[in-house]
């Protein structure tokens, strides 16, 4: 996972910033803005979006992180409606809940009528998925930028490009600045971990109705295991696919992560399983379901530094020590300008649910 | 017993037959005669109750003998397998066949002469030989009434001699009543007591055969001129024969 | 015709034939206890053979002991289920197919053409959208696999009497529509959640086979591997020609719905806790019929305990090969394609031959 130094991503936003655009902040009102998407097509606004539905789910927060607020998001996908609606976004932004979602299908089928009916001057879509999901939308006369999933550079860059395609790049270096700044830190101190004292550690992508485990393979949730100081349990996979519980024994993981994706998925999952229980990570009481915070954690999104921190804290509690529920008022305030009760960083991290697990009582209010 | 009382059939417009009675008694058989298209196959079909009735009833008892003029099955069975299927109403769903229904099924396959076949494939014997199976199973089923359609339909002189021997053998001990279809009037001289005639107009002949089987009767039924004829039989005894008076080689 | 009535070399005596057909089942039964001690001795967790064996004796010995162990827990309640349901199931598959090929005097019909598997699959997909698992969930499949039969049930029922076409064409037509529901679901399911877990439940596996999971097919599948196996000389019947079988004494539509209900019961239970698996209930019956010949009464126990140890073969290598649970779909048609095709070409082969 080397390709993520945060060197290289910097040259990378820096080099897009050359070739692609001109951008001059609110002087230049007028000057259209120009950029290259992530499937290498030319994206023209002639004035910053204010108009922008986002199909891709992580996005739609990421589009109100970035611009401070929900006015310019019209239009978001169902499944990142659930998770603001459900999550603290719902709570700081209470009119979220009648931003439509009737844009797509679940699946990222945009649905043409709507999508008009909104009138956005911006679809924000995932690339690397085939022309049938992007047509629609470019044959309807919209704008449309086409995003890529996977890595941490990747993500950088297309929040950076969102960023000024709403006419807001002033947020994003500071996001970026932090998003490095943090990963930096977790890279210097992991450093010196060495390979026989990382635990393995699984991430459930699915769990109840079929197991789906996290393997390699540009899979962010891989990538930021590593990142902690953790090795994949599940390294031998080659993307997300279905496992047994009888390989999930034999790879004994010594952590386990439940996804935020299945609302009713909790730790006592594993705790009341036969052969999950016998594990090293359910012996250790060390199994956590990811938090929902303005999104789910587990995916790439705004808050992502958070999860790094989050987990870093459980996977190598001797090298790390941050003070999560302040990083999480300060984030909280940059980007949504909300100051974080205690109650809310509690439910964000389901302290009731899982406070008892091993190493989450440095997560409890003092 | 087995007959039909005051029955009509009709296939839409067209009527088959009308008001048609007659019934076959236990010791007696019939052979229905007439040429294709007149409905034979239709009033077998309405004894065995196949048929849809417009009007009238059937008088049949619960099972009986049925000997289908070919068969054919998508699933390759043994001889024995297919008479034992016979004893299929006496056994009901569930129970399955024991030593004793085998040892009818032998009795049948033996009394039709094809149990040295017991063990052969159906699928691959003659088109005579798998008569005598369909007969044997017939027979298994142990009803007293049994009804063969067109059983000589397919057969050559030889088999046909085979066959009629057969069914004179089995009415000999005059404890069964049987039914055949045929469109040679010689069959029915041979092994039938009865007769009923497909007569144009859907109102069958039906009488003892010495009395229906007339010239002007038979003239009507085929449509061309018969002849009744006396012949020396094998056994040197004189039989009487009906031909078609277009038959044979003029004399000179 | 030739010498139709003369004398020919008799077949194989009955004697031989009882011989013969004893022989096939102790090598059937013994293929499907092999099957099932490779199946409960082989998997990712590694357990010594003898450990395996000693652990299986004492689960059968002492069944309420309590484990405590990873290996006692693994084989005992993990392999141990799964191999019996995974028996159980192919069993129920390959005994389904060969009543219905039996019934419809057709060979390429198979438990899928009633509309009972879609019917399911239906009921399962909606289950896992909705965020039902569990007992409620092989409920809802199970009563709409049976959904499915009732509404082929009544499409085929003209003037009160169902055809054998009319059935097949009714199944078409309902398994195409609940295949177009479940179609509609994947499209509408959450992408992240749902839509991996109910493609992968219709591509069928045993991963989640546990003892409740067994408990609760187990009715459906014995109970309807029983009533067909006894309905064995019926089948004989049913598979003759319909005015054939009616003169025989067979009320043949209302034994032929007899047989389609214990159908979906065994399919309704099978697709309930392991999903859509294809291939079973067409390539185990043809099998079993080039060993064991086309007579029910023989052609059903054979199938069934060919089919088990088939099911049992594919579902250890399913959960061996890869770290990743392969799905069994994929296995049964990559295994029971060719082999289909194979036996195909040899059969015809030998009949011209012949």
């Amino acid at each position: 996972m080397r390709s993520h130094l945060p060197g290289a991503s910097v040259v990378r936003t820096l080099t897009l910033a050359a070739a692609g655009l001109v951008f001059a902040h609110g002087a230049a009102l007028a000057d259209p803005i120009v950029f290259t998407d992530q499937e290498k097509r030319e994206v023209r606004l002639e004035k910053p979006a204010e108009r922008v539905v986002s199909i891709v789910i992580p996005m739609a927060s990421t589009v109100v992180a970035l611009d401070g607020g929900t006015k310019k998001l019209v239009g978001m996908n169902p499944t990142a409606k659930s998770a603001i609606v459900d999550g603290i976004l719902g709570k700081i932004f209470p009119e979220a809940k009648d931003i439509p979602s009737d844009v797509t299908a679940p699946n990222f089928v945009p649905n043409v009528e709507a999508l008009t009916a909104v009138n956005p001057d911006l679809v924000i879509q995932w690339g690397g998925r085939g022309e049938d999901i992007v047509k629609p939308i470019t044959n309807a006369g919209l704008n449309t930028m086409l995003i890529l999933y996977g890595t941490e550079e990747l993500t950088r860059e297309y929040m950076t490009l969102a960023s000024r395609a709403i006419g807001r790049p002033e947020r994003i270096g500071e996001l970026v600045e932090w998003r490095d700044r943090v990963q930096k830190d977790i890279e210097a101190k992991a450093a010196t971990i060495p390979d026989g004292k990382k635990p393995k550690v699984l991430y459930l992508q699915t769990a109840l109705s079929s197991m789906m485990a996290a393997g390699t393979g540009g899979n962010y949730n891989d990538w930021y295991i590593k990142l902690v100081g953790g090795t994949n349990a599940a390294a031998e996979l080659k993307g997300t696919v279905a496992v047994n519980k009888e390989q999930i024994a034999q790879w004994n993981p010594d952590i386990i992560l439940l996804n935020a994706f299945e609302a009713k998925l909790g730790t006592d999952w594993v705790y009341s399983d036969p052969i999950l229980s016998l594990t090293n990570a359910a012996q250790a009481r060390k199994v956590y379901k990811l938090p929902l915070g303005g999104y789910r954690w587990d995916p790439p999104n705004q808050e992502s530094p958070l999860t790094w921190m989050w987990l870093a804290n459980l996977v190598q509690p001797e090298i790390f020590n941050y003070d999560l529920r302040t990083e999480m008022k300060t984030a909280y305030n940059t980007l949504y300008d909300y100051e974080l009760a205690d109650a809310d960083i509690d439910s964000i991290l389901w302290i009731d649910r899982q406070g008892d697990a091993a190493g989450y009582s440095r997560f409890k209010a003092k | 017993m087995i007959g039909l009382e005051g029955v009509t059939i009709r296939f839409g417009e067209r009527v088959i037959v009308e008001t048609m009675s007659f019934s076959v008694p236990r010791g007696r058989s019939l052979a229905i005669l007439g040429p294709n298209g007149r409905g034979k196959t239709t009033t077998l079909k309405a004894m065995l109750g196949f048929q849809a009735l417009n009007a009238g009833r059937r008088l049949a008892p619960k099972i009986v003998g049925y000997v289908p003029q070919s068969a054919s099955y998508s699933q390759r069975y043994r001889v024995l397998d297919v008479v034992i299927m016979g004893r299929a109403a006496r056994l009901g769903l569930f129970r399955q066949p024991g030593p004793e229904d085998f040892a009818v099924a032998r009795a049948a396959l033996d009394k039709t002469g094809a149990l040295r076949f017991e063990s052969a494939y159906f699928d691959r014997l003659s088109g005579g030989e798998r008569q005598l199976v369909l007969l044997a199973r017939a027979l298994a089923t142990g009803s007293d009434v049994l009804v063969l359609d067109e059983p000589a339909a397919a057969l050559d002189l030889a088999n046909q001699h085979r066959l009629l021997a057969l069914l004179g053998q089995l009415r000999a001990p005059r404890d069964r009543a049987i039914v055949f279809t045929t469109h040679d009037p010689n069959h029915a001289l041979t092994v039938a007591d009865d007769a009923l005639l497909m007569m144009p107009g859907a109102h069958p002949l039906f009488g003892p055969v010495e009395e229906v089987l007339t010239p002007d009767n038979l003239e009507r039924l085929y449509g061309v001129a018969m002849r009744l004829v006396d012949l020396t039989g094998p056994d040197g005894v004189l039989h009487r024969a009906v031909l078609p008076a277009f038959a044979g080689m003029k004399a000179a | 015709m030739v010498d139709a009535l003369s004398e020919r070399q008799p077949g194989a005596i009955q004697g031989a034939g009882l011989v013969r057909n004893t022989a096939i089942f102790a090598v059937l039964a013994a293929c499907l206890v092999i099957a099932l001690i490779i199946g409960i001795g082989a998997g990712r967790f590694s357990v010594a053979p003898l450990r395996v064996l000693e652990l299986v004796w004492h689960g059968v010995v002492d069944p309420s002991r309590t484990l405590t162990g990873m290996d006692e827990r693994i084989v005992l309640l993990v392999r141990a289920p799964r191999v019996l349901l995974a028996a159980l199931a192919g069993a129920g598959l390959a005994i389904c197919g060969a009543a219905l090929q039996g019934v419809f005097r057709n060979p390429l019909v198979s438990p899928d053409i009633l509309g009972i598997s879609q019917g399911a699959a239906f009921g399962g997909a909606l289950g896992i959208m909705l965020g039902i698992w569990g007992g409620p969930l092989i409920a809802l499949v199970f009563s709409t696999g049976l959904a499915g039969l009732a509404l082929v049930g009544f499409l085929s029922r003209i003037d009160g009497r169902s055809e054998t076409v009319t059935v097949i064409l009714s199944g078409l037509v309902v398994s195409s529509m609940f295949a177009a529901v479940v179609s509609l679901l994947q499209f509408v399911a959450d992408p992240n959640t749902s839509l991996p877990a109910i493609v992968y439940w219709l591509m069928g596996s045993f991963a989640s086979a546990t003892w409740e999971r067994f408990l609760t097919a187990l009715p459906g599948l014995a109970g309807g591997l029983v009533l067909l196996w006894s309905l064995r000389f019926r089948l004989n019947l049913l598979s003759l020609e319909e005015a054939e079988a009616r003169s025989l004494g067979v009320r043949t539509e209302r034994e032929r719905w007899l047989v389609f209900a214990a159908i979906a019961v065994i399919v309704g239970s099978q697709v309930a806790v392991s999903g859509i698996i294809g291939w079973v209930g067409i390539v185990i019956p043809h099998a079993a019929r080039l060993v064991a010949g086309h007579d029910h009464r023989v052609l059903l126990p054979a199938s069934a305990l060919l089919g088990g140890a088939f099911m049992v073969v594919i579902d250890t290598l399913a959960r061996t090969v890869t770290a990743a649970e392969i799905p069994l779909g994929v296995i049964t048609a990559l295994v029971g394609a060719p082999v289909f095709a194979v036996l195909l070409r040899r059969h015809y082969r030998e009949r011209n031959s012949e």
